[in-house]
């Protein structure tokens, strides 16, 4: 069973964000980078089925200098071997397509089962990387992912669904799932993996190696103005004993702010 | 390993840099000399947090002597540098004004000095130090010291994967025995495994107490270049009472950020004094607020340091192990400056580990030599200079004053060594019913000066809540039963980061609640509490601050 | 030429989901500030009665896709019949609410067609006939208003809660309820999928609740938390905490709120006793409804909160509690 793992890095989880000079994104000076979280996941997951099933993990990134990082830290989690998109090229992928397209014509000739990526990225959250790609190459998805079982040419997955649903589904091999954050507990790096990933191969990728020009990774979407989200509200206090506080603020709560 | 590195500091990181080149050109001379080379040398440098300076915080103005010694070059190899110090004042502050000081005092003038971020310093080392193929690893603490006998062997990394209750989790991961032929301890401040060491081998027999202040800092991002970058400013007075040592300085920084910081002597006898709060109300200070008007707290952060010096360092070496850097005590605490000194310290150990390696002795006796180079080094000869700066102020300010002045017009030269205690053997006790709060009115106002959570929440700080708390408290009675009334638990007020709190626990009962999570490393709690009671050891490898730019 | 607005309407087993009609106030407020017609389109099997509860809604039509195929969700058979209706109808904005089952196949659809999909937005703006979308990045962290460069149709999400289901507006006369044919013979479906079941989520997944009602130290012990629970169950919300009192282990950890917990953005944030430190308002800052119940009237919660009451949580989370039981049962 080979599975590729598709690795977005992100700002760390508590970074203190500031919005850039531009207006257009965050400052990401002094900022600390981190493997996105559903990511990590679904990077854990392969490991797992790596170790049940065999077969090797592949583990691919777009990104500039910084996510090798990560790569490496993947690598040394387990992973076998990793591609890294990695060329001025691919900095205007900056929507779900222009990066789909991207994995896609990075992976077009790797033979595997199955591909993960996380449920969707700490940063832009399309959640729509996976999919586009799964489509791109013309492979059955699943998304949502709580426990993947492979079975005879195929996978069986269970998908949460929306308040507290779930569902079995069945898809043939290969196939693309998009895994939910917290289905495992992460291990962490040991300092042999460490060591050990220093051999692994990273595999640099340019736009052209793999027939990619600028023009095919133009975002049909971009962002016009980045900003804080800034309430402007005032607090309405309410006043009077308890009873009659309760009173009216349940009565503001059901037919002024119809919350409840 | 053949030699491994606790701690990626400036002090470690120059070692290991300086150790690669040395082996190198040893084993190139070796070659064209027909006599024989080293075979490969492996270097680790283990680090406990989750990235290479993310627990680095210093002023910081940087003497960029020992720098130029290792990095010929370091400005076109593109170090990061802020600036070149650029104007300098020295003021002496009151409630609403200043003093300036007419001549600036000898230690204090910066000029060939640059304003720097040692978390961008020291990023850069590491990058410097992973080129030159020295293994290095974050997230990997150092718990204890691996021995034979009385000799160093080693280092025991710490558990991963631990619940708070102690149990191993799914994920469990114990820690690795590294031996090493050296170990180089570079921990930084009152660093936890030297600690350890120091005691059981005794190094500190011929050494003062080492005494420390706790210095405070944040960045701001001010909305104009209303202070250039290279610009630095140093105070003395306000807020601090007289008992109390310390001082601030305000740095200009790159991209319109100001870096401002107070340091407080951690040898204050008011047990109620909170170096926090000092440092708000220290940016009340007109000169302070008009300078921070309109503009953004960016990060927060604090750390002690060590400030006794040249009297206070320990036996630098013994069988299998160094220390160098703020561990040993190597800052000199009159010109605020450690950051030359740890990589000087750094390049001075890693020539005494090319001896060692090439005659094959560990112990004592080859690496004592570095004892001796450092203390010989220019960098020893301005701490022994230095060497009675803060003694002077062990009376308070004023004698300080005039006594440090001596010695530094003496070069050290009072009539003797000057005596010194613990810091924490200064505190006072209150009276029995406790005193009313020193800091009461003392409000926040989310602009200018901040809480110490909203604080804590800048300095990035986080620790996997899933864990024992990695402050231990040996005897959390002697909190309730005696430290209440005698001290008024001073550690709730000397915390930066409201790691300690009393809160109340059911009718008339208190009771000690550890917030580790809050923890920004600094160790002031494992240096000031009266009782000595606090243990701080390395969290889970990756829990901490992170100071990107402090 | 591409013209008005197809907003895609979802339901399961014939029982419509009510963010669908969250979607529509965006989907009606984006056809009156480009004048461009809206239309809804139901997928499914025998879902008749979906469509002409949908068409009492301000709309211009409503397409009812009917196939064996459409009859359980499927990624394959909704992402091939969705691209037969946008390609048949042709529209300039395709619109939806960002529920499980759109982001398992609509960006399959989009990928498709060679269009656009802006996911999740939370708001809309118009300029002339063209739409910026609201967007919000870093979980809520920041917004971002998103300009489509590309061809139509443009696909939008929005996020559940962006919108008040009771304000989407019905129509004069019942919007006329057209069949669309799609042609599904060809589709394999290549999923199969067993029964859906209910089951405890191992980790509460405090994000996905509409009510939360949060407690923080201002509880003062463990013993007193029964108030709060209480409370929580008569509003059939969820209950949450602040660190503290996860650190104490008065309620578990997977209920801690903040920046060491989770991030959530429900309808309703009903803290009790919290103080509003900033680690705590980064978790739930962008709740729609706040509400603070704190005795220190210069608690930073209540530079955030919609309502508050400054008094002694202990009389006046009971008398809510007694309130909320009283309307739930007299109605």
């Amino acid at each position: 069973m080979n599975i590729v793992v598709c690795l977005k890095q992100v700002p760390k989880k508590d970074s203190i964000l500031r919005i850039g000079s531009d207006q257009k994104w965050i400052d990401e000076r002094d900022i600390s980078y981190e493997m996105s979280e559903a990511d990590a996941y679904a990077l854990e997951e392969a490991l797992r089925q790596k170790e049940n099933h065999g077969g090797e993990v592949i583990v691919i990134s777009l990104g500039p200098e910084r996510v090798r990082q990560s790569i490496k830290e993947a690598l040394a989690k387990g992973a076998d071997r990793a591609i890294h998109l990695h060329d001025p090229v691919f900095d205007s992928a900056t929507d779900a397509v222009a990066i789909a397209r991207s994995l896609a014509a990075a992976l077009k000739d790797e033979k595997c089962d199955l591909i993960f990526t996380g449920l969707q990225s700490d940063d832009y959250g399309f959640a729509q990387v996976g999919l586009i790609l799964a489509e791109l190459l013309g492979l059955p998805s699943a998304t949502i992912v709580m426990e993947v079982q492979p079975e005879n040419g195929s996978v069986r997955v269970k998908r949460e669904l929306e308040s507290g649903w779930f569902q079995w589904v069945k898809l043939p091999l290969p196939a693309l799932l998009t895994i939910q954050s917290g289905i495992n507990q992460l291990r962490y790096a040991t300092l042999k993996g460490i060591m050990a990933a220093k051999k692994k191969e990273i595999r640099e990728v340019k736009a052209g190696d793999v027939g990619l020009t600028a023009d095919d990774l133009k975002p049909a979407q971009s962002i016009e103005r980045a900003y804080l989200p800034e309430k402007t509200k005032r607090t309405e206090f309410i006043e009077g004993k308890p009873a009659d506080a309760a009173a009216k603020l349940v009565e503001k709560l059901r037919f002024d702010a119809r919350v409840i | 390993m053949d030699v491994l590195l606790v701690g990626a500091g400036p002090a470690n990181l120059a070692c290991a840099l300086q150790l690669s080149r040395l082996i190198a050109s040893h084993n190139e001379r070796m070659r064209q000399s027909a006599g024989k080379p080293l075979e490969e040398v492996n270097i680790a440098v283990i680090e406990k947090a989750s990235e290479i300076g993310a627990h680095q915080l210093s002023g910081a103005v940087l003497d960029p002597i020992s720098l130029r010694e290792l990095i010929p070059d370091f400005e076109s190899e593109g170090a990061p540098l802020e600036a070149p110090v650029g104007e300098e004042h020295v003021y002496f502050l009151s409630t609403n004004g200043k003093i300036p000081m007419p001549i600036l005092p000898p230690p204090l003038r910066n000029h060939g000095n640059y304003v720097v971020s040692i978390n961008k310093l020291v990023r850069w080392l590491g990058e410097k130090c992973e080129d030159a193929g020295i293994n290095v690893f974050p997230e990997f603490p150092g718990a204890e010291m691996l021995y034979d006998g009385n000799a160093v062997i080693g280092v025991r990394t710490g558990d991963k994967g631990i619940d708070k209750t102690g149990k191993p989790k799914p994920n469990f991961e114990p820690g690795v025995d590294i031996t090493a032929k050296v170990t180089v301890l570079g921990e930084g401040v009152r660093g936890s495994l030297t600690k350890q060491m120091v005691q059981r081998l005794k190094l500190d027999q011929e050494a003062d107490p080492q005494v420390y202040s706790v210095g405070i800092k944040e960045l701001w991002e001010v909305p104009d270049d209303r202070f250039a970058p290279g610009s630095v400013i140093h105070t003395l007075g306000f807020p601090l009472d007289s008992h109390t040592f310390g001082g601030s300085w305000v740095y200009g920084m790159r991209d319109r950020i100001i870096d401002i910081g107070l340091a407080v002597g951690l040898d204050y006898r008011d047990p109620r004094i909170d170096p926090h709060h000092e440092f708000q109300i220290f940016k009340t200070h007109p000169l302070i607020k008009d300078l921070l008007k309109g503009g953004k707290l960016v990060r927060y952060g604090a750390k002690a340091m060590p400030v006794g010096g040249w009297y206070t360092m320990p036996q630098l070496s013994a069988d299998g192990v160094m220390i160098i850097g703020d561990s040993a005590g190597m800052l000199n605490g009159e010109r605020l400056k450690g950051i030359h000194i740890a990589i000087k310290a750094g390049m001075l150990a890693a020539s005494t580990i090319l001896d060692a390696l090439v005659k094959g002795d560990f112990t004592r006796n080859t690496l004592a030599a570095f004892d001796d180079h450092f203390k010989q080094s220019y960098c020893g000869q301005e701490l022994q200079k230095a060497r009675n700066f803060h003694q002077a102020f062990d009376r308070g300010r004023m004698f300080g004053l005039i006594t440090a002045g001596v010695s530094t017009l003496t070069g050290g030269r009072l009539p003797s060594r000057l005596p010194i205690k613990a810091g924490h053997e200064h505190l006072r006790k209150i009276d029995g019913n406790g005193e009313k709060d020193k800091y009461e009115g003392l409000k926040y106002d989310d602009q200018i000066t901040f809480g110490k959570l909203t604080d804590v929440y800048y300095s990035s700080t986080h620790h996997d809540e899933d864990q024992p708390p990695h402050l231990k408290v040996l005897d959390t009675n002697i909190c309730i039963d005696r430290c209440t009334h005698e001290y008024g638990n001073p550690c709730e007020n000397f915390c930066p980061a409201n790691v300690y709190e009393m809160v109340e626990a059911g009718a008339e009962k208190r009771r000690l609640q550890i917030n580790f999570s809050n923890c920004v490393h600094c160790k002031t709690c494992d240096i000031m509490d009266p009782y000595q009671i606090i243990n701080w050891v390395p969290p889970e490898g990756g829990g901490g601050p992170n100071y990107r730019n402090m | 030429m591409s013209q008005g607005i197809l907003l895609f309407i979802e339901q399961r087993d014939g029982v419509l989901n009510r963010t669908s009609y969250e979607a529509m106030v965006a989907a009606q407020g984006i056809a009156a500030a480009t004048a461009e017609k809206l239309s809804a389109v139901v997928l499914g099997k025998s879902i008749g009665g979906v469509a002409s509860e949908v068409a009492t809604k301000k709309l211009d039509g409503v397409y009812v896709v009917e196939d064996d195929k459409l009859a359980e969700y499927t990624s394959d058979g909704f992402t091939e019949a969705s691209r037969q209706v946008i390609q048949k109808l042709d529209p300039r904005f395709v619109l939806l609410s960002h529920t499980y089952q759109v982001r398992d196949f609509a960006p399959r659809v989009a990928a498709r067609i060679g269009a656009t999909f802006v996911t999740d937005c939370v708001g809309f703006r118009a300029e002339g006939s063209d739409v910026v979308f609201t967007r919000q990045i870093f979980q809520g962290k920041i917004n971002t208003d998103v300009r489509v460069n590309g061809a139509p149709p443009i696909l939008a999400s929005f996020q559940a809660g962006s919108y008040r289901a009771d304000k989407a507006e019905n129509g004069d006369a019942p919007a006329p309820i057209n069949p669309l044919e799609v042609s599904l013979s060809d589709v394999q479906i290549r999923s199969q999928a067993e029964p859906k079941f209910q089951e405890a989520k191992q980790a509460v997944d405090l994000s996905q609740a509409p009510l939360i009602v949060a407690v923080g130290r201002g509880i003062k012990s463990q013993e007193n938390i029964e108030i709060v629970e209480k409370l929580a169950a008569a509003m059939g919300a969820e209950i949450a905490a602040s660190r503290p009192i996860c650190d104490n282990e008065w309620l578990p950890m997977d209920r801690q709120i903040g920046s060491s917990g989770q991030t959530v953005s429900p309808k309703l944030y009903l803290a009790v006793g919290i103080s509003g430190a900033i680690q705590h308002v980064v978790g739930m800052k962008n709740s729609q409804t706040i509400v603070a119940i704190n005795k220190d009237a210069e608690a930073p919660i209540f530079d955030i909160a919609d309502y508050g009451i400054v008094g002694d949580l202990f009389d006046i989370v009971p008398a809510l509690t007694a309130e909320i039981t009283r309307v739930k049962t007299e109605g």
